[in-house]
């Protein structure tokens, strides 16, 4: 089990969360760029000084700045990281690199399945300059293996490469956690990357948490209007007394009105949108972007759509009628201290 | 030189007129001389020929050196009684500068690339202004600074040392004359090194003194090397602070330097040999290891 409470000073904004993974579970820290998603992963690894924090891994207290207090250095704590960069040590060998951590053997069966397992079995005797991107991240993903990490944190670790080579790490990841496991903590700044890794989903933003819980119900019931923008709703309908969110792939086409709530509007553009269309209409005077699977057919000018189950949010934001949300598993705190 | 300008000026037309309307496909090998391989090749030649040119200049002293020393004047000139001093006086007091320079140079440069020291600049500032003075200046200012009339001498006198005119003085102009070509050298080389892969070795378990032998210094190595080859070669070269605070005992500069006052430029050359033979092995060594450890990361 890995489990933090950390509250970390940056020259912009506190960052202040909690959460707590078991093993074998994979949480995905999701939120914008800057919003302090890689200073936790950085406290739990202990390459960032806490203001304050209580960090313990299986058991093993690695960070508590109450009494008594322990600040286990990073050597110790067995705690595996894997960035966007891969940081393979240019001067050794794949073999080489794979057997890094204490106890591997660079010649003994364990490298030699996993490397078959991680498909760079052929590799192994290469420089690092000579893989492509997707061999890299393989290659130190099995470092961080073979060095017995306690718990896997990835920071953003596929940003840059195509998507079918970003599904099939984000799969073996997942088998392979599942396998040895280990707690593991994905930091995404992309909703599809954090709903295909992860079983618990934390929305983070301004170095607070916002909202946890299982990806699916995150972004269908987002707790406040701040959740629903950074999940992906595009558009906001003021409705009696409230504000709806409409989210453009939870739309479908014509009057509906046992499903959700009915829209109707001038179509101001249609553009082709993956596979179907994207339309964008006006709804008392709120723009509102829908996708559809096929192109619109306006009458007389006007576009007629249902928005399935909109969440609705009150004048502060807040949400109206929102079902419970899981927030056992991740929560937020504010910088004083006390759990939100 | 005047057929390469003629194959210009021909190609030159050629790229004109394959740029108007109607472009024709570049022509082949052995096609008419307009097409922009020829252009390429041409210039091609030229850039080599110009850059031997600078090249040759360059090493125009070793070349004349080369030419002018004979094989008897020289045997004579190191076989005279007292003629190898000057190297053993050199060799030593350079190794003893290059062991200064490791053992204070390299914390700083480390501090210095890792970002450790406020106001960073104002280091590097102090740095460089050792390196612009000239020589002879450093060595006026040594003499009021280590000479034996100042609370350093006296210091000095207490210990029964002096740095005036001494093994010690000489050391001390050679560390002065070099270190800043090593701290900065060494600053860049340990800059180039990553400091997430040292975090991730820390993570993989590593201790700080593992991730100094196992990344850092492997991945700075080659620079260290070639910032301490650079330092041996100002160390041994070192001659207007030294002519100043340690004219004894004399290394081969200063060596080069009386025997072309007393006897003579041709007198002089097979010392300059001598000096060249101890300076440059170092260098060259540390550029082929840091090529080869290149080639070896490229895989």
């Amino acid at each position: 089990m890995l489990s933090a409470a950390v509250e970390v000073d940056r020259r912009d904004f506190p960052v202040c969360a909690e959460l707590a993974v078991a093993p074998g579970e994979r949480l995905a820290l999701f939120g914008p760029s800057g919003a302090g998603k890689t200073t936790i992963l950085e406290a739990v690894a202990g390459l960032v000084r806490p203001r304050r924090a209580q960090i313990t891994l299986g058991g093993r207290v690695l960070t508590s700045t109450e009494p008594p207090r322990a600040d286990v250095p990073p050597w110790r704590r067995r705690v595996g990281l894997l960035r966007q960069d891969p940081g393979l040590f240019p001067h050794l060998s794949v073999r080489a690199n794979l057997a890094y951590g204490p106890g591997a053997d660079s010649h003994g069966p364990e490298l030699d399945a996993l490397a078959a397992r991680l498909g760079i079995e052929g590799l192994l005797d290469a420089m690092p300059a000579r893989l492509s991107g997707g061999q890299q991240h393989r290659v130190a993903l099995g470092r961080l293996l073979l060095a017995r990490c306690d718990a896997l944190l990835l920071d953003e670790p596929y940003a840059g490469l195509d998507a079918s080579l970003r599904r099939g790490l984000t799969d073996l990841v997942r088998a392979l956690v599942a396998d040895r496991r280990v707690p593991s903590v994905l930091v995404a700044h992309e909703l599809e990357e954090a709903q295909a890794f992860a079983d618990q989903l934390a929305v983070l933003d301004h170095g607070v948490i916002l909202q946890a819980g299982a990806p699916g119900e995150v972004v269908r019931h987002p707790a406040s209007r701040r959740v629903a923008e950074l999940v992906g709703y595009l558009g906001f309908v003021p409705v009696t007394g409230a504000v709806a969110g409409i989210h453009p792939e939870r739309v479908v086409p014509g009057a509906q009105p046992g499903r959700g709530l009915v829209l109707a509007g001038p179509l101001t553009a249609v553009r082709p949108s993956g596979a179907g269309w994207e339309a964008e209409l006006t709804v008392a005077g709120q723009p509102v972007v829908c996708r559809l699977p096929d192109r619109p057919e306006p009458d007389d000018g006007q576009l007629t759509v249902t928005a399935l189950e909109p969440p609705l949010f009150g004048p502060d934001g807040t949400a109206l009628g929102q079902t419970e949300q899981d927030t056992s598993m991740v929560s937020s705190c504010r910088p004083d201290g006390a759990t939100q | 030189m005047s057929s390469a300008a003629s194959n210009v000026a021909a190609a030159g037309s050629g790229v004109r007129g394959d740029s108007g309307p109607g472009r024709r496909p570049p022509a082949g090998p052995g096609g008419p001389p307009r097409s922009p391989r020829v252009v390429r090749s041409a210039s091609g030649a030229i850039s080599v020929a110009a850059a031997l040119v600078i090249w040759l200049a360059l090493l125009g002293p070793v070349i004349t050196l080369a030419m002018h020393i004979s094989p008897g004047a020289a045997r004579a000139a190191l076989t005279s009684p007292g003629a190898l001093e000057p190297l053993v006086v050199s060799v030593k007091s350079g190794a003893v500068t290059l062991a200064v320079l490791l053992v204070l140079g390299t914390p700083l440069a480390w501090l210095l690339a890792r970002g450790r020291l406020p106001f960073p600049r104002v280091w590097e500032a102090g740095l460089l202004l050792v390196l612009l003075l000239p020589p002879l200046v450093i060595g006026l200012l040594l003499v009021f600074m280590v000479g034996p009339f100042t609370p350093v001498g006296h210091g000095l006198a207490a210990l029964h040392l002096s740095a005036s005119n001494t093994f010690l003085a000489l050391v001390i102009a050679q560390v002065y004359e070099s270190a800043p070509y090593y701290v900065l050298g060494a600053q860049a080389a340990i800059g180039s090194v990553d400091p997430r892969l040292e975090q991730q070795a820390a993570l993989l378990g590593d201790r700080p003194w593992r991730v100094l032998r196992r990344v850092t210094l492997p991945l700075a190595g080659p620079g260290l090397a070639m910032a301490l080859a650079v330092a041996w070669a100002r160390a041994m070269g070192a001659f207007g602070a030294v002519i100043i605070v340690a004219y004894h005992p004399y290394g081969l500069p200063l060596q080069i330097w009386t025997t072309l006052q007393e006897t003579g430029l041709d007198s002089a050359l097979p010392f300059a040999v001598v000096l060249l033979v101890v300076a440059l092995p170092l260098p060259l060594a540390a550029y082929v290891w840091s090529a080869r450890a290149q080639r070896r990361r490229r895989g």
